[in-house]
């Protein structure tokens, strides 16, 4: 992708926000990340919108909140991977020259869907037996009898990103205390092996990242380094023998070795160059697979590399900075867009006590349910 | 356990059988690619491998191997079975014709194991308004295999 940045990023803390509007929270994240882009909603030529659990029409709505100037509106819904989908349209809009400035923005309330039951669940449907708990609990298993993978490796990767969280100001989950894998492991069971504290809260939110031309960014902000997005994918399933077309919540794992491959090339980078990564962490035995299907470490080398530590604050190759969907929070729509914030930040030098020391590119990869995946590769200048 | 008197219904038709014998366990409906080969279930048009429109719809015997498992400490949605209210067992189990089917399993963490042959059959969630037992398709390990 050519001469497209992130002009400006801005969040609504991630929580349980029962008496905040999606308008709040969207205007709110909006305005940060116009502030940060040094811009104003005027210089705003299209926006991309995502939610999830919200009815039609409230990111037409929410976009009201910055003012009414026109400008075209595009809802973008992809399941979890929506505020990545919002944001790789907006690069591609950028990247053919239809717009120097775009505003993606996604928001979500995870709350009132839990209380109103109205995410499409009903007893009626064949599906609806199965919790995305369970399907990831299926994953882990497997990969206990062919790897050998044990629960405390699950466990230390949860631990991790509390911690990691603990740093993150706009994380849903910010434990006071240190974090232990003990901890983790004692949490209520949820689908065994994995626990509560392996898995991503329930939670609500808003993302906002600022995407425009990249001389813009020299322009607008001359005091900090151009954050370029120079590779984007978005992939559906390829079939493979033993595809589940009922009950899955993600497809085979060659969809992100498939995605992934397409970023490398296009931004002529290899998982050997990446700085730092943001993946969907949904449930911790996710990460552990993506290690490998991102090529951070060679297929059977996750659970030695976990045990080395590769993968924290300080390690060979950081992953889930911010805390990841475990503890930064998984809303839905908004989603994508904290990875592209904290990516973001990190590659500007401005991540606080969880900066990756002298970050110049970062990943960002997200599953969609349905599935897809969608990636993402930051560069500093 | 429902009584065999009482007529069972799919949770969800067209994709498993409800025998009227309750004794005769379920067979999936499938669907094959005439031009690949391939095995699809649930059933449909398009064979989702080789593009195909030549496809033929059968029912295949319930019967599989345990590819994973876990045991989920929630009460099955939908079910008002007391047997459910504790958590249940799910599994994905590959048909010998190559399906692999996710579903809830019978019995306890300690029972299964990856590898082991499994035994589709019907289970009730509830009654319908109607009086009907609504079933799902569950699999048990099969006994004389462990």
């Amino acid at each position: 992708m050519k001469d497209v940045a992130v002009l400006g990023v801005g969040m609504y803390r991630f929580g349980t926000w029962y008496d905040v509007s999606n308008a709040t929270m969207g205007r709110e994240a909006g305005m940060a990340a116009l502030r940060d882009a040094g811009l104003s909603f005027r210089d705003v030529q299209a926006a991309y919108v995502g939610h999830i659990f919200a009815p039609v029409m409230t990111g037409v709505r929410v976009m009201k909140e910055f003012g009414l100037t026109g400008i075209p509106v595009q809802h973008v819904e992809n399941a979890s991977a929506t505020g990545s989908a919002a944001f790789r349209e907006a690069c591609l809009a950028v990247a053919a020259g239809h717009y120097d400035v775009v505003m993606v923005l996604g928001f979500d309330k995870m709350t009132q869907m839990i209380q109103q039951s109205s995410a499409g669940t009903s007893a009626e449907n064949l599906e609806d037996a199965i919790l995305p708990a369970a399907f990831f609990a299926l994953w882990a298993t497997r990969r206990m009898h062919e790897r050998g993978m044990r629960a405390e490796h699950l466990a230390s990767i949860a631990a991790k990103n509390f911690n990691n969280g603990a740093l993150n100001p706009m994380s849903q989950r910010q434990p006071d205390k240190h974090i232990t894998a003990e901890k983790v492991l004692g949490a209520r069971m949820v689908a065994w092996p994995l626990t509560t504290m392996m898995s991503c809260p329930i939670g609500d939110g808003a993302a906002c990242a600022i995407v425009g031309r990249a001389d813009l960014a020299k322009k607008l902000r001359p005091d900090r380094p151009i954050v370029r997005v120079t590779a984007s994918s978005l992939q559906s399933e390829r079939y493979v023998p033993g595809h589940l077309f009922v009950g899955p919540v993600v497809g085979p794992a060659q969809m992100t070795i498939d995605t992934s491959k397409v970023v490398y090339e296009e931004a002529g980078v290899g998982p050997q160059d990446i700085d730092l990564v943001q993946v969907h962490d949904a449930f911790a035995i996710e990460e552990l697979e993506y290690y490998e299907l991102l090529g951070l470490c060679k297929p059977g080398e996750a659970e030695g590399c976990i045990e080395r530590g590769d993968f924290e604050l300080g390690g060979r190759v950081p992953v889930s900075t911010d805390g990841g969907l475990i503890a930064r929070g998984h809303p839905g729509g908004p989603t994508g867009l904290a990875q592209i914030w904290e990516t973001t930040l990190q590659l500007r030098g401005e991540a606080g006590k969880r900066q990756v020391e002298d970050a110049k590119i970062g990943l960002c990869h997200m599953m969609g349910g349905g599935s897809v995946c969608a990636i993402h590769i930051l560069e500093r200048d | 356990m429902s009584t065999a008197t009482r007529t069972r219904v799919p949770i969800k038709a067209g994709f498993f059988s409800v025998p009227d014998d309750p004794t005769t366990p379920p067979k999936f409906l499938v669907t094959r690619c005439d031009s690949c080969g391939e095995h699809f279930w649930p059933r449909r048009t398009i064979c989702a491998r080789c593009l195909s429109e030549q496809t033929s719809d059968l029912e295949v015997d319930g019967r599989g191997t345990l590819y994973s498992y876990t045991f989920v400490h929630f009460p099955l949605f939908g079910s008002m079975n007391v047997e459910h209210m504790e958590g249940y067992g799910v599994g994905q189990v590959d048909l010998p014709q190559g399906p692999r089917i996710q579903a809830p399993l019978a019995g306890k963490q300690g029972d299964f194991r990856i590898g082991q042959q499994m035994q589709a059959e019907l289970d009730t969630l509830r009654q319908n308004d109607s009086g009907h037992d609504v079933v799902i398709v569950r699999f048990r390990p099969i006994e004389e295999q462990s």
